[in-house]
């Protein structure tokens, strides 16, 4: 992996004396763009990743008196990104069985030629799966996390979050089995 | 997870994939928009001030920095004090008097996605839209952006770079009074300017994709190639950034026609796009200091650099008793536009805060960026 991307344990110090402005720069300059990944991974619309990161991140200093600490602020950050992600999905589904086949961020065609065969293949893949499968698939390979971790995350049991791994997984095998 | 072997090539193929697929997301630097939004949100009175009206907005803005009147057509740009300044700032600079922005709660449009402007208001009368739709008058922080000379430059590099200063617009149409700005006044930093100086703007129009920037007179100033083709992109930055809009190119035109020479070596019957940051963008920006601007000792220092190493030095120094500090920083990743932080703890008095970086090759000072303050 060309860099961990959600792991909160890296160049964060505890710093319960931090005030909420000295945290907001911190936890941006560390996390920022690795939540924004997060997000258009689960989007596939970076634009919109971005306006969901930033809200939370102001959510996140809104609330800093109550977090104090950098590792919560973290996963107040993580879950608040993946919620809103998952939300506008859902709203995104809606809309979309009204509209003529228009999902945001179709890849453009300079983009598509950056990719490698193996990655589109993949990708392409995880875009079938149902959003809450796509979501646990996410967090766990790109973001890292632990079955725990995700079941937080994601606001469900650690057997759901097994469920929707097991069969996200038997899903896209067979796929990417396919035509080989 | 525990159901799965360590080694599992499926695992490795679908950790690689998303890996590649997330590095090829470059976010932009939203720290100050994010701070601002921040500081707004801790003001009860304005706790969501983008979706105020622009009439509430306006009177609310006019309030908390006394201006008298509020007009309705007339956009007017809040102050030349508060030019250069930038809406993040990580220390409590309320009271200073260069630092404006932060108390009267800018409010940045939210969502880069809501790119498409909606129809001009009625009462628009300043900016008249030759073709395509004007923007929307609103009351918000955009970025301006002025040329700075390189230190050390070799021959096959451009001698200026763009830099970036805040201003807050009130109840105005951002790209136009940006644009108003990098034409007609200085940029507040002694170390910016702008070759667009003496030009004047007409219109920022906006139809499929393309910004249409109309000049009455577009500017008189010769310019080297290379720099002017920086100088060209000054604009660029501008436009896309006031407009949220990074993806769209930009037309120049004068009175109404494309095609006019620029800086007498830029031909403008196409559209331009944005350059790449590398090839314009300063490699080292203080973001969250104004010139001028009064500070408490304890202060954080934030910018963004593209540095050798990932390593950003600065210096501190008292500008009456030549006290002075120096260290350096890194920045959260090498080599490409990444953001760094710097602590300090100062004494009262006049400070010059630089943040440089050094050439790999002879040590030599190679991009500067320095800001004079206050220290309380």
């Amino acid at each position: 992996m060309a860099q961990p991307a959600v792991v909160y344990e890296e160049d964060v110090k505890h710093e319960s004396s931090w005030d909420a402005d000295e945290a907001l720069t911190a936890v941006y300059t560390a996390h920022y763009t690795s939540l924004v990944r997060l997000g258009a991974l689960l989007l596939r619309d970076t634009g919109s990743a971005e306006e969901i990161v930033q809200d939370a991140f102001v959510a996140m200093h809104g609330r800093w008196h109550r977090l104090r600490d950098p590792h919560k602020a973290l996963a107040y950050l993580r879950t608040a990104v993946v919620n809103r992600c998952r939300s506008r999905q859902r709203h995104l589904v809606v809309v979309d069985k009204h509209t003529p086949r228009s999902l945001p961020d179709e890849p453009s065609a300079e983009q598509a030629v950056l990719r490698t065969v193996e990655t589109d293949r993949v990708i392409e893949a995880m875009r079938t799966l149902p959003e809450k499968q796509r979501t646990v698939m996410v967090l766990r390979y790109y973001g890292d996390l632990s079955e725990a971790e995700i079941a937080d995350t994601m606001g469900i049991s650690r057997g759901s979050v097994k469920s929707h791994a097991a069969r996200a997984s038997k899903s896209l095998r067979q796929l990417l089995e396919q035509n080989v | 997870m525990s159901d799965q072997q360590p080694n599992d090539p499926f695992d490795d193929l679908l950790r690689r994939a998303l890996a590649e697929e997330a590095d090829r997301i470059e976010p932009a630097d939203a720290l100050p928009e994010i701070q601002a939004r921040a500081r707004a949100q801790r003001r009860p009175a304005t706790r969501r001030p983008w979706i105020l009206t622009a009439g509430a907005a306006a009177i609310g803005t006019a309030a908390a920095i006394g201006a008298f009147t509020v007009l309705d057509d007339n956009a007017k740009t809040a102050g030349d004090e508060q030019l250069a300044g930038s809406p993040g700032t990580t220390t409590s600079a309320t009271g200073s008097p260069a630092v404006t922005i932060p108390t009267t709660a800018p409010a940045p449009t939210p969502a880069p996605t809501q790119a498409t402007l909606p129809p001009p208001s009625s009462k628009a009368t300043t900016a008249p839209a030759t073709k395509g739709t004007a923007e929307k008058v609103q009351t918000t922080a955009v970025p301006v952006y002025w040329l700075g000379e390189k230190v050390g430059t070799t021959s096959a590099e451009p001698t200026v770079r763009l830099y970036r200063t805040w201003i807050k617009i009130t109840d105005g149409r951002p790209a136009f009074e940006a644009v108003k700005m990098m034409t007609s006044k200085d940029s507040g930093d002694p170390d910016y300017y702008s070759a667009w100086r003496g030009a004047q703007v007409s219109s920022v129009t906006r139809d499929n994709g393309v910004i249409t920037v109309d000049f009455k007179q577009l500017p008189q100033t010769k310019l080297d190639e290379a720099a002017a083709a920086v100088a060209t992109q000054q604009l660029v930055y501008t436009v896309q950034g006031a407009m949220v809009t990074p993806r769209d190119r930009v037309q120049i035109t004068q009175q109404g026609r494309p095609g006019s020479r620029l800086f007498g070596h830029i031909d403008t019957s196409r559209p331009f796009s944005r350059a790449e940051a590398s090839k314009v963008q300063a490699l080292v920006w203080i973001d969250n200091l104004t010139d001028g601007q009064v500070a408490e000792p304890l202060l954080t220092v934030t910018g963004i650099a593209a540095a050798y190493e990932a390593t950003v030095n600065w210096r501190a120094t008292n500008l009456k008793t030549r006290e002075s500090q120096a260290k350096f920083v890194n920045t959260k990743e090498g080599q490409k536009f990444s953001p760094f932080a710097i602590p300090l703890k100062l004494s009262p008095g006049q400070w010059r805060i630089e943040a440089y970086l050094l050439s790999a090759e002879d040590g030599s000072v190679t991009d500067v960026d320095s800001k004079t303050i206050f220290v309380k």
